[in-house]
């Protein structure tokens, strides 16, 4: 039960550190932090079996956005 | 271990109303678009709680998909500036 | 008086502000604020048990932001 509480204070943390930073480039590692958390979290939050498949879900989809975003930061895949 | 409590409760409405302010304040439309996805991470765990997966598995797969559709639009801008 | 359905307000509330007030006054920042609201009416549509009419509406959503960011794109982005 520490775990859940463990992950979550993580969580908060990283989304704290990543509102007061400044640079773009710099904020997302620490909001990948904060999705690494979430979804650990949703895992340990009820005992059924297809939470795993929607904790992946969570998981998938929150990295695709933020790869897609930071792609689309770096100068697109045009240029590349 | 089921369900959440008063205190998990409020961290995770802590991570969603913080995403939501830094939202509005930002300037950058990068900033934002991280902080739409901060916002998600914060409500996500309340679906996953009332029991519902096979909605929390849809939304999850829709949400990245309109952030994607935006940032199609950052793109064509930032190459019009070049 | 569920914490979703308090959340949900608050939510609701603050991108109310943001969307009708956007700090730079473009048509892609109007467009980026008005996924706030969204999220905030989900978690009140969670609160009253309303799964058909949420999935509907998030569905709904997407089609929508894609018919608004080919409106920008013609119109011009300023």
């Amino acid at each position: 039960m520490i775990a859940l509480y463990l992950v979550a204070v993580i969580a908060v943390f990283a989304v704290i550190r990543a509102t007061v930073e400044r640079n773009t480039g710099r904020k997302l590692p620490y909001v990948n932090v904060m999705n690494f958390a979430i979804a650990g979290a949703l895992v340990l939050l009820l005992d059924h079996p297809l939470t795993l498949v929607a904790a992946a879900a969570y998981f998938i989809g929150s990295t695709l956005e933020a790869n897609a975003i930071a792609s689309t930061y770096a100068g697109g895949v045009r240029r590349g | 271990m089921s369900g959440v409590d008063d205190i998990l409760a409020l961290l995770f409405a802590a991570i969603a109303i913080i995403g939501a302010v830094s939202a509005h304040l930002q300037h950058d439309r990068f900033n934002k678009l991280i902080a739409i996805g901060i916002i998600f991470g914060g409500i996500i765990p309340f679906i996953v709680d009332r029991g519902y997966l096979d909605i929390a598995i849809l939304v999850s797969l829709i949400i990245p998909i309109t952030t994607i559709i935006i940032l199609q639009i950052c793109r064509r801008r930032e190459a019009s500036d070049a | 008086m569920t914490p979703e359905f308090i959340l949900g307000c608050v939510i609701l509330i603050i991108g109310v502000i943001a969307a009708g007030f956007p700090r730079p006054r473009t048509y892609l920042s109007r467009l980026i604020c008005l996924e706030i609201p969204g999220l905030g009416l989900l978690l009140i549509m969670l609160a009253y048990d309303e799964m058909l009419a949420l999935v509907t509406f998030i569905g709904v959503t997407a089609i929508s932001t894609f018919v608004l960011v080919r409106v920008v794109e013609r119109r011009g982005l300023e």
